[in-house]
């Protein structure tokens, strides 16, 4: 009884999600870790963020996060901190300045250039003459006028 | 034909500049990241010998050329590297000048004296307990290597081992002019 009674303490603890290497924290210092880690890429995993990723160098980075925001630093000096370290390339979203500027205004360059285009072309289409006059209508002449009369008549007899 | 106007030859050059930059994009290294730190002060990072348990910190070298390698007992590449890290060891045996660290990265005790039991050792290693250490010098994965100036500053960053012409690179292009005052004002980085 007792055997499986430390059993099931054990499942319950190893599957509950529950992590002893971390101290726990309170709400609002875990929600403040998740804002900063959220925003940090994993630098040695594809696209996932620092507070996703369970690689080894992000879960050192959550706990680099966690120390630095108790001891009263910014979330923008935390990623100031990484930035030192790996660049631009560890910020999930890019910073608005030098090269990258191209990333945040390029789509939308382009698509005025598109608009733009479309527009100019449209307009050119729509200003243009037709190409052929339209042709005279040229009405059905008597005698077969008469025929289909004639033959309407036949039809309603 | 309808005449060339401004916004047609803008178009052009701006879609021809585009397709410039992701042709050129094809034929780098995707993993290459261009690091930052080269050029800014070696972070102050303090850690235990790996034999001894004491605490080294890489400032008390300060006013000598150091080079420090990240390593781990796991890596391959590192296998790779290890009789490189030797002989660059032994070439500035006599040079009071120059320092060399290994940082032992993610690894455990025992298996990282078993490592340099195997492969030989020459020169200091320095744990890097929860790595710390490593994301103070911005290292995504080993073998990384750095080389600080006398004034603190690193001047070079190699990623990836230190094999072939990498190895007399770092000794005749990197460590040298370090040492003999001859080394220019830019730092330098490259991947193998």
């Amino acid at each position: 009884m007792r055997k499986s009674f430390v059993l099931i303490l054990f499942f319950l603890i190893a599957f509950s999600g529950v992590s002893f290497a971390e101290p726990q924290d309170d709400e609002v210092l875990q929600g403040r870790i998740k804002e900063v880690s959220k925003t940090l890429r994993c630098a040695v995993c594809q696209s996932e963020s620092v507070w996703e990723s369970n690689a080894t160098l992000a879960i050192q980075m959550r706990k680099i996060v966690r120390e630095r925001l108790i001891a009263g630093e910014s979330p923008e000096e935390i990623r100031a901190y990484f930035v030192g370290r790996y660049g631009d390339y560890i910020l999930l979203k890019p910073r608005v300045r030098g090269l990258n500027r191209l990333l945040w205004f390029g789509p939308f360059i382009l698509l005025s250039f598109g608009g733009f285009f479309l527009y100019k072309t449209l307009r050119r289409w729509a200003s243009k003459p037709a190409r052929t006059e339209p042709v005279a209508f040229s009405p059905i002449d008597d005698a077969h006028r008469r025929r289909i009369e004639e033959e309407l008549r036949s039809y309603n007899e | 034909m309808a005449a060339f106007k401004g916004w047609h030859v803008l178009l052009l050059v701006g879609t021809l500049g585009l397709l410039a930059i992701f042709y050129q994009g094809l034929w780098g290294n995707p993993n290459f990241i261009p690091p930052v730190i080269v050029e800014t002060p070696a972070p102050e990072v303090t850690g235990p010998d790996l034999y001894k348990g004491t605490a080294v910190s890489l400032s008390d070298f300060r006013g000598k050329v150091i080079l420090v390698n990240f390593w781990a007992s796991w890596c391959q590449e590192c296998k790779l590297e290890h009789k490189s890290l030797l002989a660059i060891k032994k070439h500035y045996e006599d040079d009071p000048n120059f320092a060399m660290f290994g940082i032992n990265y993610q690894d455990k005790d025992h298996l990282a004296k078993d490592y340099l039991q195997v492969h030989g050792n020459n020169f200091d290693h320095i744990r890097d307990l929860d790595g710390r250490i490593s994301i103070d010098f911005g290292v995504y994965g080993v073998p990384e290597t750095f080389v600080i100036d006398q004034e603190g500053i690193i001047r070079h960053k190699q990623i990836g081992p230190i094999i072939g012409d990498v190895y007399s690179d770092m000794i005749e292009k990197v460590i040298d002019p370090l040492l003999n005052g001859t080394a220019g004002i830019v730092g330098t980085v490259s991947s193998s």
